[in-house]
């Protein structure tokens, strides 16, 4: 026991996004989950709880701090680490998203070493 | 005249501005009427739903549907005096950003609470429903009417509606451009495989931009300010007018209203910027066809 890898899940649909979080934690022995909208990622966040939680704001279907306002409801999320995503930098969307509990909210783009640090500092309590 | 138009009740951004200088383009906050067949569609509630409240309790019509991109004060300030909503043989439909019904409420009701309103929501007689935001199409009547999230503090939509088959386009709100603006910020702290991957974002976030407005015979877009104001304004969520205008010449927008207007901006200046647009589009070689949103200014549809 105990020597699974910490799971991380990014939502967002930019390729370009994915792309930049799949090398960002491509030597840190985690697995990443992506899931394009908000509806893709309720189907696996209802029953699992990932180590860290990626959110952007704007996605295809929902507005991220909704998405979050929904998954705090839930009983497996209420703790869960989230990070919120965006470009969206506004004072007041960064204040929704500390009402919501969020750990951390970094500002698109974002440079590589920054995503590996904050991926290690949020998992590294979790990983054995 | 045509049974199908929209009319411009209040053209400025921030706050009301009711001005001498300010009285071509308007002083009323933020609302658009929409009407086909006799269906009445509202985008925005600011100062200028008032007198197309009044306007409205004169005719025919009973029922409306109110779209908020968001709950801003100018987009929603002027509800505490919209005639309909105090008689009972009104229906309102009230659609905005929120989680479900009770959120929307919510944000409707906040402004008119004690000690900022002397009665609440609960003192409207007409029937109001709260349409729930998570359905992903409405159909007001002939209208059809979809919504994307846009860049502005707070989940603030942008709505598309068909009509006649026309589709008209209502962003008040919106900041353009704003990943690309960042990225050149960064640029040259940036090694080689970022660089690359944020040039895709930016091809991306453009891509996705002109999306939202593609295909559009009428666009209502934010054009807030001038590049000065923008510079010292950036990340206000309002866009400066040159990016409005060159966003909706890339997305192949045929017409284009500047709305949001500055409130520090009178007549003078906003005839400047429209001039400029219009030198812009030339410039540029286009057909888009570029006006000033103007307070009364009707456009068949
Ligand atoms: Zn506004
Ligand atoms: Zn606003």
């Amino acid at each position: 026991m105990g020597t699974e890898a910490p799971t991380v899940v990014l939502v967002d649909n930019s390729p370009a996004i994915k792309k930049l979080f799949q090398r960002s934690i491509k030597d840190l022995g985690i697995e990443l989950k992506i899931f394009d909208t908000a509806a893709d990622s309720w189907n696996y966040l209802k029953d699992n709880q990932p180590d860290l939680l990626f959110l952007s704001i704007i996605l295809p279907d929902k507005n991220g701090l909704s998405l979050l306002k929904d998954l705090r409801k839930h009983t497996l999320h209420q703790n869960t680490s989230v990070i919120m995503v965006s470009s969206k930098d506004y004072a007041q969307d960064k204040l929704d998203a500390v009402e919501l509990g969020v750990v951390d909210f970094i500002t698109k783009p974002m440079p590589i070493q920054m995503i590996t640090d904050v991926v290690i500092k949020y998992t590294a309590n979790t990983s054995n | 005249m045509s049974n199908k138009y929209l009319r411009f009740w209040g053209v400025r951004g921030s706050y009301a501005a009711p001005f001498d200088s300010h009285l071509k383009v308007g002083g009323n906050t933020s609302c658009v009427e929409i009407s086909a067949d006799g269906h009445t569609l509202i985008c925005d509630a600011g100062t200028g739903i008032i007198p197309l409240g009044n306007e409205l309790v004169k005719g025919n019509a009973r029922e409306l549907m109110l779209l908020l991109t968001h709950y801003h004060w100018d987009h929603v300030c002027g509800l505490p005096f919209f005639v309909p909503a105090f008689l009972k043989e009104w229906t309102l439909n009230f659609f905005g950003p929120g989680n479900d019904r009770q959120d929307v409420e919510k944000h409707v009701s906040a402004q008119m609470k004690a000690p900022y309103f002397p009665v609440g929501t609960e003192s409207w007689l007409a029937k109001i429903n709260y349409v729930c935001p998570t359905n992903d199409t409405l159909q007001h009547g002939p209208m059809r009417i979809t919504f994307r999230n846009v860049h502005h503090p707070g989940a603030t939509f942008g709505y598309r509606i068909c009509v006649n088959s026309k589709t008209v386009i209502y962003i008040s709100d919106n900041e353009c451009k704003f990943i690309e603006k960042s990225v050149s910020k960064q640029r040259s702290e940036l090694n080689h495989e970022e660089q690359s991957l944020y040039d895709d974002l930016v091809r991306e976030e453009h891509q996705s931009e002109l999306e939202i407005i593609g295909n559009a015979d009428i666009l209502i877009h934010d054009a807030q300010y001038t590049t000065e104001d923008y510079n010292r304004k950036r990340g206000w969520g309002h866009s400066c007018y040159i990016d409005t205008v060159n966003m909706a010449i890339d997305a192949g927008v045929k017409e284009l209203y500047l709305y949001h207007h500055d409130p520090n901006y009178d007549d003078e200046m906003i005839e400047n910027i429209h001039q400029h647009a219009l030198e812009i589009i030339s410039e540029r070689k286009s057909g888009l066809k570029c006006h000033v949103a103007r307070e009364g200014l009707r456009v068949d549809l």
